[in-house]
């Protein structure tokens, strides 16, 4: 059973892959590549990687596809069919291809306890979680509190990616002129998106502390709050979102996240400990842990969320081809 | 049962991606892609139960709740460039 799911799930993914290059019209492109995440989130699924699952789930059916359309409504809606036929590119694509199945030869089998992966440190992680850590989902062990410095370098990384945005394109604050009957016809979506906005903010609330326990995190949380907004603009306005949410803040925030989590690291090294060492902040070491993992997944999801923000707002406020070319939100 | 489930629901989704890909129109393809996200959402949590994951049910509710928000924006899109197909 295990083994047909797999292999009609990777046959899916392959034959949407080849219609999404085949395919011109740019707004069906974004349409199936929102199906192609659906299928590698439910392989995911199908190997029993929540997080994974969860973080493809939420980047792939709404952030990314909307990123993409906000892309196409500044540039155009039909790929160009190139003039020249790219045989060349073929050919090399087609050798690296097959150097890399040649290169899977040599690697252990998949699902292999002897394994290097398996036997490096992930048997350490799997059996100290319980007693340092005391979390159930090792997944968030490894990456708030084993991992801790290559998270941070991570959130850092997207902090930086929201900094690139914010100098490329800028948020434009400038008074839109936002025709309200555009808004006005939309009843039924406003009406729904209102009461869903809550209901999405708080799933992301519940991802975010509830990461130690289920699949889920800051990361994932961030990107299910982000979401949220993203819908209350594509409802009710850019102008009333930047109300509700000012890019001002969205830089603050950015930057407090990642401030956040740095203070997390540094006050473990004031109390006596290492950088980034959270036995330290409680009385109990494993209270300290989870204190610690609670602040610096908060912090995670506070800069992932106004980074995502940011870089939307970025794409949506400018105006394609022109000052005078219609609202692409 | 439950394999019965997975593949009735596979064989679903294989039908609904001839859909999305033969078009003719974008919303041919809007509605696949819907369809494919709702089957999406019930495989993921027919494969968490037999497995006996229940835990499965949070990625189900994370698509639930935002799969939609990507249909919106591509409609909003194909409006702002073509105008409401219902104004005329």
């Amino acid at each position: 059973m295990q083994y047909l799911v797999d292999i009609v799930l990777l046959g899916l993914l392959m034959i949407t892959g080849f219609a999404i290059v085949r395919m011109r019209s740019l707004l069906a492109v974004t349409m199936l590549t929102s199906i192609y995440s659906l299928f590698s989130a439910l392989l995911f699924v199908v190997l029993d990687a929540v997080d994974v699952a969860l973080t493809e789930a939420a980047i792939g059916a709404g952030i990314s596809t909307i990123l993409l359309l906000a892309t196409v409504a500044l540039t155009t809606e039909y790929e160009k069919v190139p003039g020249h036929r790219s045989l060349l590119p073929l050919l090399v694509v087609t050798l690296t291809g097959a150097a890399l199945i040649y290169g899977t030869l040599d690697m252990p089998h998949y699902g292999d306890p002897n394994a290097p992966v398996h036997r490096h440190v992930a048997p350490e992680y799997i059996e100290d979680t319980p007693e340092e850590v005391g979390v159930p989902n090792v997944v968030t062990s490894v990456l708030a509190s084993y991992r801790g410095y290559d998270t941070l370098g991570e959130v850092t990384v997207i902090f930086t990616a929201g900094v690139g945005v914010l100098a490329l394109l800028g948020v434009h604050l400038r008074k839109r002129t936002e025709q309200p009957h555009d808004y006005k016809m939309l009843v039924v979506l406003r009406v729904i998106a209102k009461l869903l906005f809550p209901l999405i903010l708080l799933f992301a609330l519940y991802v975010l502390f509830h990461g130690d326990y289920g699949p889920g995190g800051g990361f994932q949380a961030g990107v299910i709050f982000a979401t949220g907004f993203v819908l209350y603009a594509l409802t009710h306005g850019l102008g009333n979102a930047e109300r509700v949410i000012p890019p001002a803040l969205l830089g603050v925030l950015a930057a407090a996240g990642v401030l956040l989590y740095a203070a997390v690291g540094i006050e473990g090294m004031l109390l006596g400990g290492k950088f980034l060492e959270y036995n330290v902040l409680a009385d109990d070491p494993v209270s300290g842990q989870h204190l610690g993992i609670l602040l610096i997944e908060t912090g995670v999801g506070i800069t992932v969320a106004a980074v995502i923000l940011i870089i939307y707002f970025g794409f949506v406020s400018r105006r394609p081809g022109g000052a005078d070319a219609q609202d692409p939100s | 049962m439950y394999s019965i489930a997975t593949i009735l629901i596979l064989v679903a989704i294989a039908v609904g991606l001839v859909r999305a890909f033969r078009g003719p129109t974008l919303f041919d393809r809007v509605m696949a892609g819907n369809m494919i996200g709702t089957l999406t959402v019930l495989l993921v949590a027919v494969l968490g139960f037999m497995n006996g994951r229940p835990e499965f049910l949070d990625i189900a509710l994370v698509y639930v709740l935002i799969s939609f928000v990507s249909t919106i924006a591509v409609l909003r899109v194909y409006v702002s460039r073509h105008g409401d197909p219902d104004s005329d």
